[in-house]
């Protein structure tokens, strides 16, 4: 039947498996393509016409050879473009050298000091604690007035807390505490149905300190607060020992010293058994053994009275920690400073991901 | 404040048999801490740290009284003999509720010094002695017995001494040697010259006791705290005596400390007593405070004895009266931090030191409550970003003006007009002065020292409010930036670096942006060198989701791939491309339009590129044949040519 066909079909035919075999790329295998079962102007679209104008009596044989020869080169540039395919793959396997380290994919870090109050947030849920947050601008009402701070308290001056330009009541809070006053007046008026409160605030704070190895005008603090029937020093022992021992390791044993902050009472100093030497005197514990790493107490009633909740049926506590500080401790990074850089590799080693 | 241990082991005779080691971890559990121990010729001297609260405590004698009742072991003396008073010498006149009370006396001075171990205790204390015995005197009994007196030349003080506000417009010398002008909230000495004393704070420059001073006015007195507090805090004058008055003195202790400096002149200089009187009297003393035994058991954490409390409090001063269910306390005068149930609470259980306090975990009282969605969310833009090799860095919330101008923010304002609202009065330098609105500014600088630190690639990202001055004060939006710089680097030695571009930033925001239909904004900063990109977060919010979507059914039959090479013109966006085809095949069991291969090159035309365009058709119910994708591969060929792309030849 193939004498049906035009010589320069045929030939076009023969020449086929050898242009087939030329196509090196997936662009000419498809101008190939084109050229042979293209709609338009193609040796197929030639046949089409070819056909159309055929005699009836030789329309069935000229047809079957049509598409006989269509499939045959559909299948063929089919078979080619798999080959192609194939071969642009396997190149790369061919160029792996195998005793080369694989690529790894790119990994970036978090920061170290979020990385810890991420942590710090981990240790508590199971308690029942939330996050709760708070701007850091603040009004001296929260940052001062509701916590007990007496009105001429050094800490208020402009040498200690930067104050706002054009809005003299605002300045940048000065600790993470205000989040308390904020979360104890928005939560007073369920506090029962919620059965208590129970928080933490981790955040940034401002201080106006000159930057140095051990200082920075801005900081992160970690707040914790719990609120509810009958709570004592018994229950905030019992909760920093849980978290402290969920952080540094199950033998770690803590210490309460009294101390003195105006929002609490009784105050206290935490010091935890040093995780760097095992409470055996390195460095770090300055030979003690121990580590400050917190501050503590009962919310003072007035604390609680101010934000309108009744100290005389509620009681809780409260804890204030420094993330550098505590940071700085447990990497033994010598200077403040770094964890402002952000230097890479730094961030890389410190920070990492989970 | 430095504490000598002699000294302290003459108010309390116990110490002398303590180690200096068991010494401070004693003075540590009472709320002490040491924070130095130093040697000095023949003692040794201890850095303690004093809380506010405590100005009772700063002194050896204050020390003693804590460190007596920890160890149940009694105090030294204080004072063996009183000195008996008769008629003033000078008139005092009181005339400011600030002053309750003004101890003095009047005394001619001998030719003695001041002892060598007065000298050496002032000396390990870092007190210079001034070897004036009056001076000298009472700056030791300052540090002794923490109450301050003043020694006054009597024969440099014109007529009647006034204890009274000052006056507008008066000034005073300083011992210090500065001029100070005074308010009329400004307590002083004076005479009627005018002020000769800043009340509790410091003497003055021309009453002071010099080596020719022949007569001496001794002063022991007691003013209010917060009169001395504000003065010292006004004149930023910060003294031994300011610390002490500001932070609450003990007023039995003004006859006593007038008596002690008297002793001590009368034998170290071998001065002639004149006269000793006293103006006013005695301030009230603090009132009661009852001490129910529910909160000392729920603040102690188990329940104590009121006996034993009442025991504790006896220790440390307070009179103490017992009565069914609470303790009726007065505390004594130099506790003037003893006002309520749980201050005495916490003197109960710090007697008894902290480490005997049960752990106890408080019980759940109600439902625990979940994290805020908001703050999830930025958890996990962190999370994804560190994966996606960001690295989070933490900059400084203000910066500088220059700054500031650098970059628009989130909400991308041009102008910078609302800059005032976010200015700080007090800013630790100009650079640091204004609260930032956009977070780019501090990345671009962070990804630039890195660049300089040699890294090749920088990929820097950070999550932190940014500040809006409205008229009523700053407003913060938690707010993403990201920056990326530098070659774009694999580590894969088989595939080559490259300049980092601006797809692959915008690949990187489509990931972490999913559902939100904000437009994505790429900004090359510094001619593309930085590449970054800034959102508030809340654009990210989704709605609720549930824990697993509703089922979407997918199909079981195969589905059936269609090319379509198609030169178009290099103007042609994909998105245009991808919508006519999509709408042109509305109603078809169509799947996906994609571009599988793009060509440009200099076998096209001018002007033009070559997409090849994948269509994927998948029904639910059935295998396709070809005549139907047929006709659907025509119109989107149609759709396309509509668009001026041709099929390639
Ligand atoms: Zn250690």
């Amino acid at each position: 039947m193939d004498h049906l066909l035009p010589p320069e079909i045929a030939d076009a035919d023969r020449a086929f498996p050898e242009a087939l075999a030329a196509c090196g790329d997936l662009d000419a295998l498809l101008r190939l393509k084109g050229a042979y079962i293209g709609r338009e102007g193609s040796h197929a679209a030639r046949l089409m016409d070819l056909l159309k104008a055929a005699p009836k009596e030789q329309k069935r044989d000229l047809g079957a050879a049509i598409n006989g020869l269509k499939n045959r080169w559909e299948e063929a540039l089919k078979a080619r473009q798999a080959e192609v395919e194939a071969a642009r793959k396997a190149t790369g396997a061919q160029l792996w050298d195998k005793s080369l380290p694989p690529p790894l994919p790119p990994r970036g870090a978090l920061h170290p000091l979020n990385r810890l109050m991420d942590r710090l947030v981990d240790v508590f849920r199971p308690l029942g604690f939330h996050v709760e947050e708070g701007p850091e601008v603040e009004t001296e009402a929260h940052n001062f007035d509701g916590l007990n701070i007496p009105a001429d308290h050094p800490a208020r001056g402009s040498a200690d807390t930067f104050y706002l330009a054009g809005h003299p009541g605002l300045l940048l809070r000065t600790h993470t505490s205000p989040v308390q006053v904020r979360t104890l007046k928005n939560l007073a008026p369920k506090i029962l149905e919620m059965g208590g409160i129970r928080f933490l605030a981790p955040g940034r704070v401002y201080r106006k300190d000159e930057i140095d190895p051990t200082h920075s005008p801005m900081f992160h603090q970690v707040e914790g607060m719990l609120v509810g029937h009958d709570i004592g020093m018994h229950h905030l022992k019992g909760t920093l020992e849980y978290a402290l021992r969920a952080l540094f390791g199950p033998t770690t044993e803590i210490r309460l010293r009294p101390s003195y902050f105006p929002f609490v009472e009784p105050g206290c100093e935490v010091d935890v058994s040093c995780p760097l030497c095992g409470a055996k005197g390195c460095r770090v514990c300055k030979g003690s053994g121990w580590v400050e790493i917190l501050g503590a107490g009962l919310i003072h009633p007035n604390v609680l009275s101010l934000a309108g909740i009744d100290p005389a049926e509620w009681s809780g506590w409260a804890f204030g920690m420094g993330v550098e500080r505590m940071a700085m401790m447990l990497s033994q990074t010598p200077d403040l400073r770094l964890f402002f850089e952000n230097d890479q590799r730094f961030l890389k080693a410190m920070g990492g991901l989970d | 404040m430095w504490i000598e241990r002699r000294a302290l082991a003459a108010e309390l005779p116990a110490v002398a048999s303590l180690g200096t080691r068991p010494l401070a971890e004693t003075l540590a559990s009472l709320g002490f801490p040491v924070d130095a121990i130093e040697a000095r010729p023949g003692t040794e001297v201890l850095d303690v740290d004093i809380t506010a609260n405590r100005g009772d405590a700063m002194s050896h004698r204050g020390l003693a009284r804590d460190l007596a009742a920890r160890l149940q072991q009694p105090l030294a003396v204080l004072l063996p003999s009183p000195v008996a008073e008769g008629e003033p010498q000078l008139p005092v006149r009181l005339l400011a509720r600030a002053c309750p009370i003004y101890a003095t006396a009047l005394l001619t001075l001998g030719k003695g010094r001041t002892p060598e171990m007065a000298q050496a205790f002032l000396t390990a204390l870092g007190a210079a002695p001034k070897l004036l015995p009056a001076v000298d005197a009472s700056n030791e009994l300052l540090h002794r017995y923490g109450h301050p007196t003043h020694a006054f030349d009597a024969d440099r003080i014109r007529g009647a001494v006034s204890v009274r506000m000052a006056r507008p417009g008066e000034t005073l010398v300083t011992l210090d040697g500065v001029e100070r002008k005074l308010s009329p909230e400004d307590l002083v000495i004076a005479d009627e010259g005018g002020p000769i004393a800043l009340a509790g704070v410091m003497g003055g420059e021309g009453s002071k006791v010099t080596a020719k001073t022949r007569r001496v006015l001794l002063e022991s007195a007691w003013f209010e705290a917060r009169t001395v507090r504000a003065t010292a805090h006004r004149h930023g004058l910060h003294t031994d005596a300011s610390q002490r008055f500001g932070r609450g003195a003990d007023a039995a202790m003004v006859p006593v400390a007038r008596d002690l400096l008297i002793h001590r002149l009368e034998d170290w200089s071998g001065a002639t007593l004149e006269g000793a009187w006293t103006a006013g009297a005695m301030p009230p003393p603090p009132s009661t405070v009852d001490l129910p035994k529910e909160l000392l058991t729920r603040v102690a954490g188990e329940p104590l004895h009121l006996a034993e409390a009442a025991k504790a409090l006896k220790a440390l001063g307070c009179t103490v009266e017992a009565e069914p269910g609470h303790l009726r306390v007065l505390p004594p005068t130099w506790r003037h931090d003893l006002t309520l149930p749980e201050d005495l609470a916490e003197e109960v259980l710090r007697l008894r030191g902290y480490e005997h306090i049960p752990a106890v975990l408080p019980p759940l009282e109600g439902p625990p409550q979940p994290l805020s969605r908001d703050y999830l969310q930025r958890q996990a833009l962190a999370r994804r970003l560190a994966h996606l090799g960001f690295h989070q860095t933490v900059t400084y919330g203000f910066v500088s003006p220059e700054m500031d101008a650098a970059f628009p923010g989130p909400r991308g304002e041009a102008a910078d007009e609302d800059r005032a609202g976010r200015t700080l009065t007090n800013p630790l330098g100009l650079e640091y002065s204004i609260l930032r609105r956009s977070l780019v500014p501090s990345l671009v600088e962070v990804a630039k020292q890195n660049l300089k630190q040699g890294q090749r690639e920088v990929r820097l990202f950070e999550i932190a409010p940014t500040f809006r001055g409205l008229s009523r004060g700053p407003v913060e939006t938690w707010t993403v930036a990201l920056v990326w710089a530098g070659e774009r680097w694999d580590a894969d030695p088989e595939s080559k670096a490259g300049p980092v571009m601006a797809k692959h930033l915008l690949g990187t925001l489509k990931d972490v942006l999913k559902s939100t239909n904000q437009e994505l904004a790429i900004h090359p900063i510094e001619d593309g060198a930085f590449l970054v990109a800034e959102f508030p977060i809340q654009a990210f919010r989704t709605p609720d989701d549930r824990i697993i979507p509703a089922f979407t059914p997918h199909s079981r039959f195969p589905a059936v791939e269609r090319d379509l090479s198609l030169v178009v013109p290099a103007t042609l966006t994909w998105q245009a491309m991808h919508d006519a085809v999509w709408i042109a095949l509305v109603g078809t069991v169509l799947v996906d339009v994609a571009c599988a291969d793009l060509y440009q090159g200099k076998n096209l035309p001018a002007g033009t590129k070559a997409w090849l365009l994948r269509l994927t058709f998948q029904a639910m119910d059935r295998t396709l044949v070809g005549a139907e994708v047929d006709a659907w591969v025509a119109s989107a060929l149609n759709a396309a040519e509509s668009l001026g792309a041709q099929l390639r030849a």
